[in-house]
């Protein structure tokens, strides 16, 4: 009766960023990123591919409760950088990643259905 | 501000493609796109499944609930599920998930007459979408007489019952409720690397190699009947089970074999329910990934903004 809606765990509801983050106040080139109605998928490959960026002293991400339907990505840079550039520059690089694993499967099926 | 770019270069091979499933080679990127890739794929790929049900007349022995929650799992053909809409952010209805843009009409009359018990199946139901039906895996044209092929049972009739209902498709998600997932299941492995250390299997005696050889429980050494030498005849048998390596440790020879993970090579086996083909089931996987990236992406200002706000920090001595 009150359970709440399935949606609900990947429906950003009104009103709510799907985005936001948080310098740190203490440390330099430190923040902590807030992700809404995200979970692992997310979390992780942005996680090993901001490792990848040698200006990123550290990253992790945390998936509080499984119920808060939200991540937690924490990222510290060189001065070189700055997380949020890091976090975008990230993105970007798996979404290349994705466009060259595309094309590589569609070449890959072509090859395939002209082979067999 | 453009930084410089870490990105990989995956590679992909096709060993198996079948519609309903497909096995694959993927190299060159790390465990946690195959992760992500596999976790989409289960759960965030959309099919069409039946949503709503309004039952007109049923007197079966399956109450209405139960009859709707079997055809809510039957698969439905969603090759246009992509482009559909989700009804609950659809303009053309409101919301109220029941105009073209965002659902499929069913309806379903079956009733039966003589004494023979009537199979009411997945052929039952008709649809007012040619491009939306029961997943049909029969190859040739249904013949009349076919009796292995009449499709997913979903309740049977004596004489006298009827079943007559209307049902609504909507587009959805795994994440929402498995009936939408069009993956029955995906997998992926290690490619393991074997490595024989070939001097200290040759200390071993033939009787040795074939007792050592017959300890792994998967079928991955053999003994070459000519050379009697021990080959690796199958590495992806391996289950990462260590009864060799504890073998070679029981017979005093550590080291005869080492067995490690390739962390940037995998093999995949994908299953499809046949909602989405497999092939397709990857490229649409792909796609609803980049748009979950796309979605999490930081406006491109509020990045600089923040160059400014470290460039402050520094002159507040920050
Ligand atoms: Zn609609």
């Amino acid at each position: 009766m009150n359970a709440p809606d399935r949606y609900e765990r990947f429906v950003v509801p009104e009103g709510v960023k799907k985005v936001s983050y948080e310098r740190d106040t203490k440390i330099i080139n430190a923040a902590s990123f807030t992700i809404e109605r995200e979970d692992h998928t997310i979390g992780n490959i942005l996680r090993m591919q901001l490792h990848r960026d040698p200006n990123v002293l550290f990253a992790g991400y945390k998936l509080p409760h499984p119920l808060q339907y939200k991540i937690l990505v924490r990222i510290h840079t060189t001065s070189q950088s700055s997380p949020t550039q890091a976090y975008n520059q990230s993105i970007n690089d798996l979404d290349k990643e994705l466009d060259c694993l595309k094309s590589a499967f569609e070449a890959e099926v072509a090859r395939f259905t002209s082979d067999y | 501000m453009e930084g410089a770019s870490y990105q990989r270069f995956p590679e992909i091979k096709i060993r198996e493609m079948r519609d309903d499933f497909m096995k694959f080679e993927l190299r060159k990127t790390d465990s946690s796109m195959a992760n992500a890739l596999r976790r989409v794929m289960i759960a965030e790929v959309p099919t069409v499944a039946v949503d709503l049900v309004e039952i007109e007349v049923n007197s079966s022995v399956l109450n209405d609930e139960f009859i709707a929650h079997r055809l809510g799992l039957i698969p439905l053909t969603s090759e246009r599920a992509m482009a559909m809409r989700f009804s609950r952010d659809c303009d053309a209805c409101d919301g109220d998930g029941q105009c073209e843009y965002c659902s499929v009409e069913f309806h379903l009359r079956a009733k039966c007459i003589g004494d023979q018990t009537l199979d009411v199946t997945s052929k039952d139901l008709l649809s007012s979408d040619h491009t939306v039906t029961p997943v049909d895996f029969s190859e040739a044209p249904a013949t009349e007489d076919a009796t292995d092929n009449r499709g997913i049972i979903i309740v049977k009739l004596r004489k006298g019952q009827e079943l007559k209902l209307r049902a609504i498709a909507r587009k959805g998600i795994g994440k929402d409720h498995a009936k939408w997932s069009p993956a029955a299941t995906v997998t992926f492995m290690y490619e393991p690397e074997i490595l024989i250390n070939d001097d200290l299997m040759e200390s071993l005696s033939l009787e040795q190699k074939k007792d050592w050889v017959e300890s792994s429980p998967t079928k991955v050494f053999d003994i070459d009947p000519n050379t009697q030498q021990v080959v690796v005849v199958d590495p992806e048998a391996y289950t990462y089970d260590d009864e060799v390596i504890k073998k070679a440790e029981a017979m005093g020879k550590s080291g005869l074999v080492e067995i490690y993970p390739k962390e940037d090579s995998f093999i995949f086996t994908v299953e499809s329910t046949g909602a989405v083909k497999a092939p397709l089931l990857l490229l649409n996987a792909i796609e609803v990934l980049k748009q979950k990236l796309d979605a999490v992406r930081l406006p491109e200002d509020s990045v600089d903004a923040d160059d400014f706000g470290e460039l402050g920090a520094h002159m507040r001595g920050g």
